[in-house]
């Protein structure tokens, strides 16, 4: 416990803090609309296809979550372009889109000679490499995301629900769907320093299906999806710090054991 | 009486099947219009249509102006409710998700006459076909609009249920001069409810008065040889 206290008094530690709190407030907040409009593959997609972004990054010397973002900008309009303007299932598309983001990170990095520390940290987390810059970056990006998705809250949980009475209430579903495109992208690419490519999308996921389980209302799911995104999130770092383990991996299955806590034991968490 | 709903030569086709075919007609202020026709006649796309919900050709105007200008002047109810039922939204809280003109005090009075203020703190997806038909036209009409349309809205619901919608319908259109288009398969709803009807089965067969526009030659049209209206005074 002590050893844990004397760590947070660490700079990098509480860089993670602060980057674990806010991006684990944000991707909780919009994984409800995701889970309820059953997204999932599209947050996995975009965490997977940044990779291009991190790579063309570090090849640059650049910063690559700014990269990342770029890339995943890119990526929420093809996806929704695509999906307007072919016949090809959604689920189809991301899974051609992310693939070949991925095969293009992979290439792009094979530019880059010797071991990549950097790529490893992204692959899978690190808090240890987050930076002043990265924790502005999250800070920014996250308050324009989450005002946005705050102020049309209304709207997303109507389209969630149903595009006909979304539509009739006035919303303009196109638009919509776009945007919701892009803000998830950026956000989702927010948790990668911390989480990792390959694990940020539980961050959106583990939450508000934990949360499902028991919310009465959509209120308390949002308001639960968060405070249980937190809880996984700080024991996940605070733990990994004590055991020493990867931080990502331990934030992800602090998450699971609670999930399936919850889906096995209902009644009592409710 | 005004015009209220104009809609000249819609045709929908889905590639190169044509679905619907030059439908037009016009509702008056204050009508109560039922559409019948057959299973797959295409009446929920001629609504979708009218509403813009499915791409068409010709025109759909309300009063004078194209509908998506006016779309919230328009409540609309439709035949099932296609949700996730694990989704955890309350009746209440889909009561609150309604365009701006919504008035509150507008909403109870709603909720009280139809009986769904005990539903509203219940997740929807646990509500039965006709609580949940409710709680539809309840949000529907508590934007206040000038035209309500309501696709199948007595599909799962009991006899009992039956009575106390039509009892519902009336009471909008005679209390809160809410103009109705009704969409049902059941031709004993047109005589008990409408003063107009639109007999479709892809093209348009009939509308005008129910008394003038369906005869035998119409019904054989619709439903094939061994069906005649039947009056359910009952249910009056």
């Amino acid at each position: 416990m002590e050893n844990i206290l004397n760590l947070i008094s660490y700079p990098f530690v509480l860089r993670a803090i602060f980057a674990g709190v806010i991006s684990a407030a944000l991707l909780a907040f919009l994984g409800v609309f995701v889970v309820l409009r059953k997204m999932s593959f599209y947050s996995d997609g975009i965490a997977h296809a940044s990779l291009a972004g991190v790579a063309a990054g570090i090849l640059l010397s650049s910063q690559p979550l700014l990269w990342a973002m770029i890339v995943g900008i890119i990526f929420a309009i093809l996806v929704f372009w695509l999906e307007k303007k072919t016949v090809v299932s959604v689920d189809a598309i991301i899974g051609v889109l992310f693939t070949a983001s991925l095969a293009l990170g992979v290439i792009l990095m094979n530019f880059k000679s010797g071991y990549q520390p950097d790529l490893i940290s992204f692959l899978f987390g690190n808090i240890l490499t987050i930076q002043y810059s990265d924790i502005w970056l999250i800070l920014i990006t996250a308050f324009i995301a989450g005002t946005f998705m705050i102020v049309k809250y209304r709207q997303y949980l109507l389209l969630s629900l149903n595009n006909d009475l979304a539509y009739l209430s006035g919303v303009n579903l196109s638009l919509y769907q776009l945007l919701f495109y892009i803000a998830l992208s950026v956000s989702v690419i927010l948790g990668i320093k911390i989480v990792g490519v390959v694990l940020v999308s539980a961050l959106v996921i583990i939450p508000v299906s934990s949360a499902k389980i028991f919310a009465s209302s959509a209120k308390s799911l949002v308001v639960w999806s968060v405070i249980l995104s937190e809880i996984i999130m700080l024991s996940g770092i605070f733990l990994s710090l004590a055991l020493n383990w990867p931080t990502g991996a331990t934030i992800v299955l602090v998450g699971a054991v609670i999930f399936f806590a919850l889906v096995l034991f209902p009644k009592k968490s409710s | 009486m005004e015009n209220l709903l104009e809609v000249k030569n819609l045709s929908v086709s889905f590639g190169d099947v044509n679905v619907l075919e030059d439908v037009d007609f016009v509702l008056k202020k204050g009508d109560v219009m039922t559409i019948i026709g057959p299973n797959g006649a295409g009446k929920t796309i001629l609504v979708k249509s009218i509403l813009g919900l499915i791409e068409h050709k010709g025109g759909v105007e309300f009063l004078g102006e194209p509908i998506i200008k006016k779309i919230d002047e328009i409540g609309y109810v439709p035949q099932r409710l296609d949700f996730d039922r694990t989704f955890p939204i309350t009746a209440q809280e889909l009561m609150n998700l309604v365009s701006k003109k919504a008035d509150p005090k507008n909403m109870e009075v709603v909720c009280n006459h139809l009986e769904v203020d005990k539903l509203l703190s219940k997740k929807i997806g646990t509500l039965s076909g006709g609580q949940m038909q409710r709680v539809l036209i309840a949000r529907a009409v508590s934007g206040n609009p000038k035209l309500l349309i309501m696709d199948e809205p007595t599909a799962g619901v009991d006899i009992g249920g039956v009575k106390s919608f039509y009892d519902i319908v009336e009471h909008l259109n005679k209390e809160h001069d809410i103009t109705i288009i009704l969409v049902s398969h059941e031709i004993d709803m047109v005589y008990s409810l409408a003063n107009k009807v639109l007999c479709l089965n892809k093209k348009m067969i009939c509308v005008g008065s129910p008394k003038e526009a369906i005869n035998k030659n119409v019904l054989e049209k619709l439903y094939g040889g061994s069906v005649g209206p039947k009056e359910h005074t009952h249910l009056r």
